[in-house]
């Protein structure tokens, strides 16, 4: 027995030192924005005007919560091997108007349970079309995103809400603790209850275990349709938080208000080192993600760069994460 | 060795080394190869073979050591090894199944005109391909619908076409029965009256002994020796594979004394199985045997649920309780376990760790409302890892590291934690060394007589005869005989799995 332990030893570390490359590129793909986000921020303190005045760092997160809260979310779908949700984007518009329409009219614990309704129903569709009809995701997402934005567009009249100007949503929308919105706590906390289900629960588990092989996890005895629509269900409860977060903000809401959200969040979870191949991927990394993304962005700004060129810059960050995360995939398969 | 020129020998690799990191892979080997010679290279799982191969296919580059064909270096890189002519016959199927055969055996080099594929051309010469090595199959029938011999055969057509001076065929038997490993041994053999040196990797001693006129031994990536396979005996040959002399536990049969039927199925139907009934005591291993393509891994899934069944009634019975199982879920609730066939597809999660692998089937044991309890899972899983005699064992390193065998040994760890009332196997050993083979054997047989009933799929007649009580052997979706142990020979197997006439010729 002694004499047979040696070839598969020596074989497995044969097979672990042979990836060493692969290993730094997986860990500089997956842990890069520890160091990235450390150095952003220091270079923004010293070289940028302004960055680090309190306004301006509420402001940074005033905008970095919506996204986040999305993002974090959405990181479930990411890790799950189905790419994204498009349909955040008439998730978050969906909610908002719901929350100051609904309670103008009825209250808002009504308005809270009708847009948690329209929250569901936009994770059943599109996890019973990607979970159990294995239609593919980006596909079914685009276009429920047509569905929820043509309906809402319908119901709404394409009109603005106005919430009341004061009352508990505007209590919110302007809340703070120091330089930190509520809007912010919200998204640490929507962090650290994400982070624990997905690192800590057997469902989180399993949309991991789901990611690298669908196949295996089914044949773990898994029902694998609702793992699927479990992380749309996270990813649409998430998308109807940061909908109540930004119409509060600005107490208003209007169909249009989540475009872009897809892609930001998006953004977020790749630079967040989140594999868009499945299966690998972190929660807390996404929301290290969110503040790189908003810290760059917020440069740009205070710089004087104009929204085009931000777009060109958000883009080239994602082809180069992308980039990476599959450059390290493929050297580790060799 | 050195007495003929090198000119005259159609492949010399010469102290060939590579290392990955720490170890060595290879470590300093050197084979030569006579046109019309097919030359052997055995050892267990992880001794180099393939990365030697992989070295002479141009596919790594060696930290040290030269090959020359007639005499001429090949310089590093596929593409030279192709032009020198070497050519690789993958373990692995590297087919684009959405392509015709045609298109497959001249994938990467079609012919053209002004930058437009001649088919004419293009099939005409996989048709000449095809006819060198004997094989029918239909030119444009996509590799999909092509059976998994069918796929290996189109793989050496391909290799073949591009009129290779050595072909490299690692572990090309793998996946066939019998009656395919005989055609293909004969068509090597074939190939090899033609002038073509042949460098051929296999796990099957017996094979070996039938085509090569030489064999070279590797063990930990070391030559152990290389010699005129009249000069060896089989014995010799897996002791000197193995390092020590391998008891020779594999014809113990164990004393089975089934108890009541845990698993009846009744006529089952699915796609490829025509109303097959059967039934597994609490103890007994009840083997499938077949040709590839009988419908034994259909069978088997359409019974647990893993494919859906289109008629057919399904009870699994433990303590008196029945329950008909509906659908896989609640089938692996019930007491149900499954070795797939495919480990690396179906299952393993490569990429995950041995313990996340374990933790995957027996995750409610090993959490509190719905809470992984990582202690539990740790404890436990090392548990597995030791009792299936994992190596290394250690349950933090990603399955995907490890070697076949040892792979296959975390998927049965996966499900002896569950201690399944009825266990199925499908090929439980395919592609894995001599000595995890036996402890796999090992742990089959104590699972049995531990109360599990286990139903076994397996295309190696030796490992069938040994660990089944009863055999049913399958042809054509149908169970075409049963045997007892006492009547089960390779024979009688193979004549009811291939049919009189078959089983003849």
């Amino acid at each position: 027995m002694a004499q047979q332990t040696a070839p598969s030893a020596a074989e497995a570390t044969t097979q672990s030192e042979s990836s060493r490359l692969a290993g730094t590129l997986t860990w500089m793909s997956q842990n890069g924005i520890f160091i990235f986000t450390a150095i952003l921020i220091l270079f923004a303190l010293i070289f940028v005007d302004g960055f680090g005045s309190l306004m301006n760092i509420t402001d940074v997160f005033h905008r970095a919560a919506p996204i986040g809260i999305v993002a974090v979310g959405m990181t479930f779908v990411v890790i799950s091997g189905n790419y994204l949700d498009l349909s955040v984007v008439a998730q978050v518009a969906t909610a908002g108007v719901i929350l100051i329409a609904v309670s103008n009219n009825y209250g808002i614990f009504p308005a809270i349970l009708a847009a948690l309704a329209a929250a569901m129903l936009f994770a059943l569709v599109n996890g019973t079309a990607v979970g159990i009809f294995k239609a593919n995701a980006v596909i079914v997402t685009l276009a429920t995103t047509f569905i929820g934005l043509g309906l809402l567009r319908f119901f709404s009249g394409g009109s603005i809400f106005f919430g009341p100007p004061d009352g508990p949503i505007r209590t919110f929308g302007l809340g703070k603790i120091g330089p930190i919105p509520y809007s912010a706590i919200v998204l640490i906390i929507m962090t650290i209850v994400l982070g624990l289900l997905l690192n800590r629960t057997n469902f989180g588990f399993l949309v991991r275990s789901f990611g690298v092989n669908e196949s295996a996890t089914r044949l773990g005895g898994t029902n694998t349709a609702l793992v699927i629509i479990g992380a749309f269900l996270v990813t649409a409860v998430a998308a109807m938080i940061a909908g109540f977060v930004l119409a509060a903000f600005s107490n208003t809401a209007v169909s249009n208000d989540g475009v872009g959200y897809e892609f930001r969040a998006l953004a977020a979870i790749i630079v967040g080192g989140t594999s868009v191949f499945g299966g690998r991927g972190s929660v807390y990394r996404t929301f290290l993600g969110v503040i790189f993304v908003s810290v760059l962005t917020n440069i740009l700004v205070l710089s004087g760069i104009s929204f085009g060129y931000q777009q060109v810059a958000l883009g080239v960050l994602i082809v180069l994460a992308v980039s990476l995360d599959a450059l390290a995939r493929k050297v580790a398969q060799r | 060795m050195t007495t003929t020129s090198s000119a005259d020998i159609a492949i010399a690799a010469t102290g060939i080394s590579k290392r990955f990191g720490g170890a060595l892979a290879v470590d300093d080997v050197s084979l030569r190869i006579a046109p019309g010679e097919i030359h052997s290279i055995v050892g267990e799982n992880g001794a180099g073979k393939s990365t030697l191969m992989r070295v002479m296919a141009g596919i790594i580059e060696s930290d040290s050591g030269s090959v020359e064909v007639f005499g001429t270096p090949v310089d590093p890189g596929t593409r030279a090894a192709i032009d020198a002519g070497i050519a690789l016959v993958h373990q692995e199927l590297s087919l684009v199944p959405e392509m015709t055969v045609a298109e497959n055996i001249l994938l990467g080099a079609f012919p053209t005109r002004f930058g437009f594929t001649r088919y004419k051309d293009l099939k005409e010469i996989a048709a000449n391909a095809l006819a060198e090595i004997g094989v029918s199959v239909d030119l444009d029938e996509r590799v999909s619908r092509l059976s998994v011999a069918l796929r290996q055969f189109v793989e050496i057509a391909r290799a073949v076409a591009r009129q290779p001076k050595v072909l490299i065929l690692d572990e090309p038997t793998a996946t066939l029965t019998p009656a395919e490993t005989d055609y293909l041994l004969r068509m090597l053999s074939r190939l090899a009256e033609g002038g073509m040196a042949i460098a051929y990797i296999s796990h099957r001693i017996p094979e070996v002994f039938e085509i090569s006129s030489n064999v070279t031994i590797l063990r930990d990536g070391r030559q152990v020796l290389t010699a005129p396979i009249a000069d060896l005996t089989p014995q010799e040959v897996i002791d000197n594979m193995v390092g020590r002399e391998l008891k020779e536990d594999l014809q113990t049969h164990r004393d089975a004394t089934p108890g009541e039927v845990v698993l009846r199925a009744t006529d089952i139907e699915a796609p490829r199985v025509n109303s097959v009934s059967l039934e597994v005591r609490a103890g007994e291993i009840v083997g499938l045997g077949g040709l590839v393509g009988a419908g034994r891994s259909e069978l088997v899934r359409a019974i647990i649920g893993a494919d859906n069944r289109t008629a057919g009634r399904v009870t699994l019975t433990r303590n008196g309780r029945s329950v008909t199982l509906s659908s896989y879920t609640s089938a692996v609730r019930n007491g149900v376990g499954y070795v797939p066939e495919e480990r690396r597809t179906d299952g393993l999660a490569l990429i995950m760790t041995v313990s996340d692998n374990i933790r995957l089937p027996n995750r409610q044991q090993l959490s509190r409302f719905g809470i992984k309890a990582p202690r539990k899972i740790a404890e436990f899983a090392q548990e597995l890892a030791d009792k299936v005699g994992l190596r290394p064992p250690e349950i933090e390193r990603e399955a995907g590291q490890y070697s076949g065998g040892n792979q296959q040994k975390v998927v049965l760890a996966k499900w002896l934690g569950r201690r399944p009332d009825f266990m199925v196997l499908d090929e439980p050993t395919r592609g894995v060394d001599v000595g995890a083979k036996a402890e796999i054997h090992r742990l089959v047989k104590e699972m049995a007589d531990n109360g599990t009933a286990v139903l076994v799929v397996s295309s190696d007649l030796p490992e069938l005869l040994e660990l089944s009580d009863v055999i049913h052997v399958m042809r054509d979706g149908r169970i075409t005989g049963s045997l007892t142990r006492e009547d089960a020979t390779e024979q009688s197997v193979m004549t009811l799995a291939a049919g009189e006439a078959e089983a003849v010729a």
